[in-house]
């Protein structure tokens, strides 16, 4: 028997990184001992799969960069070891700390280290950099290691962040015999140019007048009308309704576009709105999230912007099922194996499709070939879960010539203004709630807010006396003629708002 | 159900007329209703809003009339003239292309909720036996039985292969009174129609009271021209808003503002397709 090897107290290195699950962040040590005893490699902390993988790669980089793998008992804690962490982005910090514990880094790192190895001893981006960063902030540490590729997106987020090509970079940056300069903070980018503006559509003026009511309180909007009527370019003008994107949404819908890896690096911080369009093939991982480790879905990544289901009809009902949580709740969390994340999804719905079948139910230029029952179906396959949580439906009508050719269109500028002016009112009234527009009132503050003029509760009352709307429904005209009053400055609701938000409801 | 053989007292009368009369017909409702004046009105399952209105005008003013209403309950036009009888306060009889047990194991959609009333007004009436099921020989058949159990016979709207050209065809060879609605040029649905009146085997069905008076009855004050500019517009089907402000040159305010009070109060209705409609 060997005698017991001589305590190492001292030897044992920390270095600062961070764990993401979701987008829940938290401050993570990896703490590395090196102790004389047969030769292995342990990692704790860290789900099983994730071990073995992280273990291979900083037992390569190590070697591959030029430095000797310690050929002792190499132990790796992730602490605090219970909580819940996606696997990829601690390597840097474990190789860095393997090289502290074993001597061949003179310097403990500071910084908070991110970053994935590769075999040949690269350092390779990671998801999920700016709400790390973001939680490093918040426990008053600046600083950031990380990849190349990753430090213009942690500069934006605020941190020094000093981007390494290789582990022999980030030891030589640690050790100070190479410092590397702290990464530009990246400009904010001008915000896109929209693609269409209002101008460019002609004629349709009430589903220019439902998108304007949608892109001020933030109401479901579905289009339905023949093939090549505009609804697709119509929905597409949304974005250049919508309000800017203010700093504090900025940074949540830029963190949800991080953890997805979906940032640009000249611009990670989202100077719009988003506006997600996914194909209807899309799978309802990609459209509300999901798999392990949790990525967010479409619904999520068009947080404080627009959603756009294009071909609506297209999509399966049962992912379009799967949307109902997020557009009731604003958030989705998805639970899997014992383990839930939950992503914010406040967005505005927007919807097009065809009213049947064949396309031309309505179209004044073709005859529907379709039979009623075929048509009805057609509706009932939507109906329910959807259907059910859309405010606004137009009627997008194939225009005459005449229309196309019309001048003096409202450009998208002049709308916006009466948009953000809408949303002031409303923000104002929401203030401290957290929530922000019309479509997201409580019952309690519809009471408060929604007052009606007389010749409006009138409108309204009959309207629930015939029972051709449930108290639901009550509820979201109301919301919707508080939105109509909005841009039009009302304080009070007329009847003219009541009956424009019941002409726009649908059946 | 009622089984009726071709000895026994209630079977119609005028299936007589047919070369081979059905042995036995099966009813359910009233078979009495076969008796009395009656009108045929049918057309093609895949109607236009002009064919809708106008079988139902058709079939209203039968109604009116006293005149019993004889269709064949598939979509479209066929449901249209029965429940233009109905809501008229009339009488219709349904001749199905199947045995009725089958019919109403399947029937779906906008025709269910008519079932009870057709039977309560009329009757449902079938030549085959159950199990029956729908079957292209089955339909040929039926049709024949439609043009024998009515007086006359309005052809509202058919494509060129549409079945209600059988139903003219059995309608003449019965020396039955034999009508065409003429239709827009270019409409697909009006193609068979129009060319029945171009050859001189329909005649033109210029307004409800020409076939009334073919089967000897009177019309009963032709309702007068829509006067609410609205509801005018939206005789010959839906229409979205901006076609409506188009139509009817009422801007959207006060387009959104007239239309309100009548979607509260049930006379119009929405359509999932975001059109505004007349409740029929
Ligand atoms: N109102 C309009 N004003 C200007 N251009 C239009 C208008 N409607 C259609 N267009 C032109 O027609 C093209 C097709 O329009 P769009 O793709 O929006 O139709 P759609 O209603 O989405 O059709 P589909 O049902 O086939 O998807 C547009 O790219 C545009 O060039
Ligand atoms: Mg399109
Ligand atoms: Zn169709």
């Amino acid at each position: 028997m060997l005698a017991a090897a001589p305590s190492l107290a001292g030897a044992i290195a920390r270095v600062p990184t961070c764990a993401l699950w979701g987008l829940e962040t938290a401050l993570v040590t990896v703490e590395v001992d090196v102790a004389s005893g047969l030769p292995a490699f342990q990692i704790v902390g860290l789900p099983d799969t994730a071990v073995s993988e992280a273990r291979e790669r900083v037992r390569a980089a190590i070697r591959n960069s030029g430095f000797e793998f310690p050929l002792r008992r190499v132990v790796v804690n992730l602490a605090p070891a219970e909580r819940r962490k996606e696997g990829t982005g601690f390597d840097l910090a474990i190789a860095l700390g393997v090289l502290r514990a074993s001597g061949q880094l003179r310097r403990d790192p500071e910084a908070l280290c991110l970053g994935e190895l590769a075999l040949d001893g690269g350092v390779r981006a990671v998801r999920g950099v700016m709400p790390r960063v973001r939680c490093a902030l918040a426990a008053g540490s600046r600083d950031v290691l990380c990849a190349d590729e990753n430090a213009a997106e942690a500069a934006a987020a605020g941190g020094t962040a000093f981007g390494v090509a290789s582990l022999r970079e980030a030891v030589a940056h640690v050790a100070g015999d190479a410092r590397r300069p702290p990464a530009a903070v990246p400009a904010p980018g001008p915000p896109p140019r929209p693609a269409v503006d209002l101008a460019d559509i002609a004629g349709h003026g009430t589903p220019k007048r439902a998108l304007e009511i949608a892109a001020a309180g933030g109401h479901s909007l579905l289009l339905v009308g023949p093939p090549g009527t505009g609804k697709t370019l119509l929905a597409r003008a949304l974005p250049s309704l919508l309000p800017p994107l203010d700093p504090d949404e900025a940074v949540i819908a830029s963190a949800l576009h991080s953890v997805a890896g979906l940032v640009d690096p000249a611009h990670p911080l989202l100077a719009a709105r988003p506006f997600r369009a996914p194909h209807h093939t899309a799978s309802h991982h990609a459209l509300v999230g999901g798999g392990s480790p949790p990525r967010p879905g479409e619904v999520s990544l068009a947080h404080t912007g627009a959603l756009f289901l294009d071909e609506l009809a297209e999509f399966s009902p049962a992912v379009l099922e799967t949307l109902r949580e997020p557009l009731e709740e604003g958030a989705i969390t998805i639970s899997r194996a014992g383990a839930s994340a939950t992503y914010p999804a406040r967005v505005t719905l927007v919807a097009a499709m065809n009213p049947c079948p064949c396309g031309h139910a309505g179209d004044s230029a073709a005859q529907c070939t379709c039979l009623p029952d075929a048509v009805e179906r057609y509706h009932a396959r939507l109906s329910g879960p959807l259907l059910d949580r859309i405010d606004l439906r137009v009627h997008v009508p194939r225009i005459a010539y005449e229309e196309l050719r019309a001048e003096g269109r409202e450009r998208s500028a002049a709308v916006r203004e009466r948009v953000a002016a809408a949303r002031e009112r409303m923000g104002a009234r929401l203030r401290g709630t957290g929530r922000r527009t019309n479509a997201e009132l409580t019952v309690g503050e519809i009471r408060r807010h929604c007052v009606l003029g007389p010749d409006a509760d009138g409108l309204a009352a009959e309207a629930m006396r015939s029972r051709r709307l449930s108290s639901r429904g009550v509820h979201r005209v109301l919301r919707v003629a508080r939105t109509v009053a909005d841009l039009a400055g009302a304080d009070g609701i007329a009847a003219e708002h009541v009956g424009l938000a019941l002409l726009l409801r649908g059946p | 159900m009622i089984v009726l053989r071709r000895d026994d007292g209630r079977y119609p009368a005028r299936l007589r007329v047919l070369s081979r009369p059905p042995e036995t017909i099966w009813v359910e409702g009233d078979p009495g209703a076969c008796a009395g004046p009656a009108v045929a009105v049918v057309g093609t399952r895949r109607m236009t809003g002009y064919g809708e209105r106008v079988a139902r005008e058709i079939a209203m003013a039968c109604a009116a009339a006293g005149v019993v209403v004889v269709s064949g309950f598939a979509q479209g036009i066929d449901t249209a003239a029965h429940r233009g009888a109905l809501d008229g306060g009339g009488r219709t009889v349904a001749v199905l292309g199947e045995s009725i047990p089958v019919f109403l194991a399947t029937v779906r959609g906008r025709r269910r909720p008519l079932v009870p009333r057709v039977r309560g007004s009329g009757a449902l009436v079938s030549q085959f036996a159950p199990p029956v099921g729908p079957r292209a020989w089955t339909f040929v058949e039926r049709n024949a039985t439609i043009a024998a159990l009515a007086d006359a016979a309005v052809i509202v709207e058919a494509g060129v292969w549409s079945g209600a050209l059988i139903t003219a065809a059995d309608a003449r060879r019965l020396r039955r009174a034999l009508f065409a609605v003429p239709g827009p040029l270019g409409s697909a649905a009006s193609v068979g129609t129009n060319a029945l009146i171009a050859t001189g085997v329909a005649r033109a069905l210029t307004s409800p009271s020409d076939v009334l008076d073919a089967v000897g009855a009177r019309a009963v004050t032709p309702a007068g021209p829509e006067r609410d500019p609205i509801l005018a517009a939206l005789r010959d089907g839906p229409l979205g808003v901006d076609e409506l402000a188009a139509r009817t040159r009422i801007p959207l305010p006060g387009l959104s503002a007239r239309l309100a009070p009548l979607l509260v109060r049930g006379t119009l209705r929405l359509l999932g397709d975001g059109r505004v409609g007349l409740v029929s």
